[in-house]
């Protein structure tokens, strides 16, 4: 921290809030509020006087509440910058402060949060964790009982800097403890509270007990868990190690703590799953793996950043395998533990990542993208015309699209990833994707149903989800209906239900609107927008009477080749009994009604060459009749 | 009334009632010889009965020992307890026994020490009360012939 | 696609409440909140009773007293992190072993058909709807008489019926029984350290 500050190149903002970001990579635009100390970092020089005489004593955040600071305070002794701080909720302003502060006079009351924008590159969060309060697990009694502590109060404990001077004291009466117990996954692993593996409390765990082993060799320490997880490089050894030093583990996750209130010890109850019995066994004092969550503030982050999160309140990656630093929003990145629980040397390892990839932008004068973007045609926008709409902005996952009534609609091309929702949405499709327009799937359409259409099941997939599906039920032989005819699209956000209808009217058997499951979505929310589209046409169909599994919605993952086939055999199964003569009639009944609502795509600029290109291509392969 | 007279107590514990390991082998084994453990699969199934027998018997105090509301081992037997021993007890409060005499704990594991508490409660009570004198009539179970 | 014999495991997931299982890890906390293997049952521990479903153990399973003896008291279900409700599987577990002929190893409880007068007292005060009111096959003043059933399969012989019957009919046998609860209590009130004076 004191190396990075002294650097000449690093510029470190601290009690500083981002509290807006626009513009996009390259060209980020940042606001910051620089909160005001009351204290001029320009003359105070750390002397801490100021600190020495306020009268005013609360509770140190930073001691986990174990010990006092005053209001005017720096936060913890290896602060930077050594700048003092008063904590005006505190402050009762008797002013001892300035007075001590002298002549240097650094103190000043009348100081305001300042607002600063900065023009930025890059953008690395790394905001961290929060710890989950076992205060709402009554059965460990945190809270209750004086000695049931967390482990990140027993880290203060433990620490020569701490407030107790690293002596490792009992909360109840002082006294060094002589029996402990450590209780893994507090709140983690249980689906009440927190689903996920808090990552590195087994180690911290045995770590502490090895650390306090050392210090106090005749501690009994106990550590009660589920399964240990070691799953780093000599994590293994130490486990090992702390076995050999004497220390005890128990598997088996406690029910319940309970005190005597008298000597204030206390007593786990657990199964020990090795014996197949329950054990209740004394202690002096428990210390509570408590689960690593989210910051309190991770939602407003996310909104300020336009990052979004993972199941749970971490920050999500672009791709968990492949690209694990980038955020989905261009030129932000991720590090450490605010994208998912990790360790320090993990934490470590990711901030150097996105540090390099970060520098890749500020060392470029253009940046690359995807060519697959949307462009909206401005005549045939509404906006343009005055009107109110803005459907394309609000369906964008990347709030990439500039909406303002009056104008038409703008694609900030760097921020498009090319998902194709505002395409699709758009009920005046004035916009198109580049690579995936409109005119070039109407042409695949037609070529796909040119001939004997009833027999067909037309199949839109994704590109990253289902078509992987649909490419591995091929590679592994699993066998489907041969009448299957598969059209490519970036993401079921991109299945327009104009497509859908034109299928339809050209006579198609069966539809399939296919995509990954919620939680695979590689535009963040674009299968949502699909999945809302494809319900809504699920119900149109309801209404027109079409005989139910001729179009069909299934989410199925690139590992799901099996569902793929066993989807699409499925849908052969149900025009198998169908009649025929019952399905043509269905066909020339509902012919009308789709050709009704397909209208628009007529008007659609480039469709009508791409038809006749199309016309063209049938003519070649079935012939003039057809 | 004699200093040296011991109060005798029958306790009616449910066989699952929530006490911690050591409360319970303290019962099992260190009771003194004045209290008696009576254990019962649920307070559910003290019936009026066994309470009419102790007290016609002589037994000074009763205490009745089962789990917390909504922790009762077969779901709603300590409520079905309650109920019904509590309205036989108003029973013989109208008849006479003093109110104090039967008592009821519903202890959670989480109560350490508290079955100790609850029985040098009602010994307290009781030694305030003296020996039974009402309804303590028979020195034979009731339903047999004398 | 590819269908695999049904399992053990199926059977139980199939029967409402028995779905979760495959999701336990065996942490234990269901054994140490439930107060069956401390105070009465040492070989009583649902975790492993899972275990056994999980593997496909149905004999042994069945087998299992933690099978016959779990009351469904729920002290376990909002404990277990994984949110299993263990007595509805276990439920799943039981209704297989009595449909596969087996019944319970309890000692539930019995009706003396000659005294029940058929108030169907107990039948109201039952936590496990385990009595109905049947018609014999005596007959009195041209009517069937009515008694009170006990389905073993049903009866936790908790004893709440016993303690409600005005007529001492229905009750538990041996220790828990009228007579012999009636009769420790006076072997104490007649022993010498409590001689009755009064
Ligand atoms: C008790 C305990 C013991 C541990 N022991 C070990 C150990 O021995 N070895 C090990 O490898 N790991 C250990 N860990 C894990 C270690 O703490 C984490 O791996 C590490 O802290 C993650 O680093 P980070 O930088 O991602 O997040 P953090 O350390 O949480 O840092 C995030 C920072 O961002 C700041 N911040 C948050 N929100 C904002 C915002 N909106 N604006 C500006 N700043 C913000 C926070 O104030 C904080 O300073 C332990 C964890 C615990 C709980
Ligand atoms: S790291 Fe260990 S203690 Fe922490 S949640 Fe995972 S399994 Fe539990
Ligand atoms: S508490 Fe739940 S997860 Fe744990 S052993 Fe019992 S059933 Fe399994």
């Amino acid at each position: 921290m004191v190396d990075a500050a002294r650097h000449p190149k690093v510029d470190i903002r601290t009690y500083t809030e981002v509290e807006r970001v626009d513009g996009y990579v390259g060209n980020f635009k940042v606001l910051l509020r620089e909160k005001s100390r009351y204290v001029r970092a320009d003359r105070c020089n750390g002397c801490g006087e100021c600190a020495r005489v306020c009268p005013i004593e609360v509770p140190n955040y930073f001691d986990m509440n174990l010990a006092p600071r005053k209001a005017a305070y720096v936060p913890m002794s290896q602060a930077v910058p050594l700048v003092y701080n008063i904590d005006l909720d505190a402050c009762i302003h008797c002013y001892k402060c300035v007075e001590a502060c002298g002549k240097l006079e650094a103190i000043d009351f009348s100081m305001k949060d300042k607002l600063v924008w900065e023009d930025v590159g890059a953008i690395i969060v790394a905001t961290g964790f929060s710890h989950f309060d076992p205060s709402v697990m009554p059965e460990y009694g945190y809270g209750r009982y004086p000695n049931v502590i967390t482990a990140i109060e027993m880290e203060r404990l433990n620490n020569t800097a701490g407030p107790t001077a690293g002596n490792v004291i009992r909360p109840s009466d002082g006294t060094n403890p002589r029996r402990l117990a450590i209780i893994n996954c507090v709140g983690s692993r249980d689906k009440h509270f927190n689903p996920w593996c808090s990552n590195f409390c087994c180690m911290y765990g045995i770590k502490n007990a090895v650390l306090l082993k050392q210090t106090y060799p005749d501690m009994d320490i106990t550590i009660y868990y589920m399964d240990i997880r070691t799953p780093s490089k000599g994590y293994e050894e130490f486990y090992d190690r702390a076995r050999e030093m004497g220390i005890r583990f128990i598997q088996g996750r406690p029910s319940m703590i309970t005190e005597d209130p008298e000597t204030r010890n206390l007593f786990v109850h657990s199964e020990d799953v090795t014996l197949g019995r329950v054990i209740e066994r004394e202690y002096d004092m428990v210390m509570l793996n408590q689960a690593a969550v989210p910051q309190p503030d991770v939602d407003t982050t996310s909104s300020v950043l336009n990052v979004t999160q993972s199941p749970g309140g971490w920050f999500m990656e672009y791709h968990p395998k492949l690209r694990p630093i980038d955020s989905p929003n261009d030129g932000v990145f991720l590090a450490g533990a605010c994208q998912g629980v990790k360790d320090i040397p993990a934490s470590v390892a990711q901030g150097s990542a996105a540090a390099s990839r970060a520098g890749r932008i500020l060392h470029s004068d253009q940046w690359e993208i995807e060519p697959i973007v949307a462009v909206v045609w401005e005549d045939r926008c509404v906006s343009a015309q005055g009107k109110k709409c803005g459907i394309c902005a609000k369906a964008c996952p990347y709030g990439a699209i500039e909406y303002e009534q009056g104008k038409a609609a703008h694609v900030v091309t760097a921020k498009c990833h090319g998902c194709g929702g505002c395409v699709a949405e758009c009920p005046h499709n004035a916009i198109t994707q580049m690579h995936f327009t409109d005119a070039q799937i109407l042409a695949q359409l037609h070529a796909l149903l040119a001939e004997r259409p009833e027999e067909k099941i037309l199949a839109f997939r994704c590109h990253w989800c289902s078509y992987g599906g649909a490419d591995l039920a091929g590679v592994s032989h699993f066998e489907y209906s041969s009448n299957e005819r598969g059209l490519r699209v970036m993401c079921s956000a991109r299945m327009d239900a104009d497509f859908i209808y034109e299928a339809f009217r050209l006579g198609a058997g069966a539809v399939l609107y296919s995509g990954c499951h919620p939680q695979d979505c590689n535009y963040i929310t674009g299968q949502r927008l699909g999945a809302a589209r494809a319900e809504r046409l699920m119900k149109a169909f309801e209404k027109m009477e079409m005989t139910p599994g001729r179009f069909r919605v299934e989410w199925i993952s690139a590992a799901e080749g099996d569902k793929y086939a066993r989807v699409i055999n499925e849908m052969q199964a149900v025009l198998n009994s169908i009649p025929k003569e019952k399905l043509m009639e269905e066909i020339e009944r509902l012919r009308p009604e789709m050709e009704k609502r397909a209208r628009r795509l007529r008007e659609v600029p480039q469709v009508e060459e791409a038809l006749e290109y199309s016309r063209q291509l049938e003519i070649a392969m079935v012939g003039e009749e057809a | 009334m004699s200093d040296k007279w011991t109060p005798r107590i029958v306790v009616f514990q449910c066989q699952y009632c929530l006490y911690s390991e050591a409360d319970q082998k303290w019962m099992d084994t260190q009771l003194p010889p004045h209290i008696k453990l009576i254990q019962v699969p649920c307070t559910g199934r003290i019936s009026p009965l066994f309470v009419l027998n102790a007290i016609q018997g002589g037994t000074d105090g009763i205490l009745i020992s089962g789990c917390q509301p909504e922790k009762c081992h077969y779901k709603e037997g300590n409520l079905g307890a309650r109920r019904q021993l509590d309205a036989f007890r108003r029973f013989l409060t109208y008849l006479g026994l003093e109110e104090g005499r039967i008592r009821f704990a519903w202890i959670d594991v989480s109560e350490r020490g508290r079955i100790q508490q609850e029985l040098a409660g009602l010994e307290k009570t009781i030694q305030a009360m003296g020996p039974i004198t009402r309804l303590a009539t028979r020195a034979i179970p009731v339903g047999e012939k004398r | 696609m590819n269908h695999q014999p049904e399992t053990f495991a199926d059977q139980v997931r199939a029967i409402p409440g028995g779905e979760h299982l495959e999701l336990c890890y065996s942490c234990g906390t269901c054994v140490s909140k439930c107060m069956i293997q401390q105070k009465v049952e040492p070989e009583y521990n649902p975790r492993r009773l899972l275990h056994k479903v999980m593997i496909d153990l149905d004999q042994e399973a069945f087998a299992d007293k933690t099978t016959w003896l779990c009351s469904a008291c729920d002290l376990c279900y909002p404990a277990c992190p994984q949110q299993i409700h263990i007595s509805k599987v276990i439920g799943a577990i039981k209704q297989l072993a009595v449909e596969a002929g087996l019944t319970t190893y309890l000692q539930t409880a019995v009706v003396n058909e000659l005294t029940c007068v058929a108030c169907g007292l107990c039948v109201e005060v039952c936590p496990y709807e385990a009595i109905t009111l049947v018609e014999t096959s005596v007959m009195f003043r041209g009517k069937a008489v009515t008694v009170a059933r006990v389905d073993p399969n049903r009866c936790m012989a908790c004893g709440l019926c016993a303690a409600s019957c005005r007529s001492a009919s229905i009750g538990l046998v041996d220790k828990f029984s009228n007579e012999a609860v009636v009769a420790e209590l006076w072997d104490w009130i007649r022993s010498p350290v409590v001689e009755v004076t009064a």
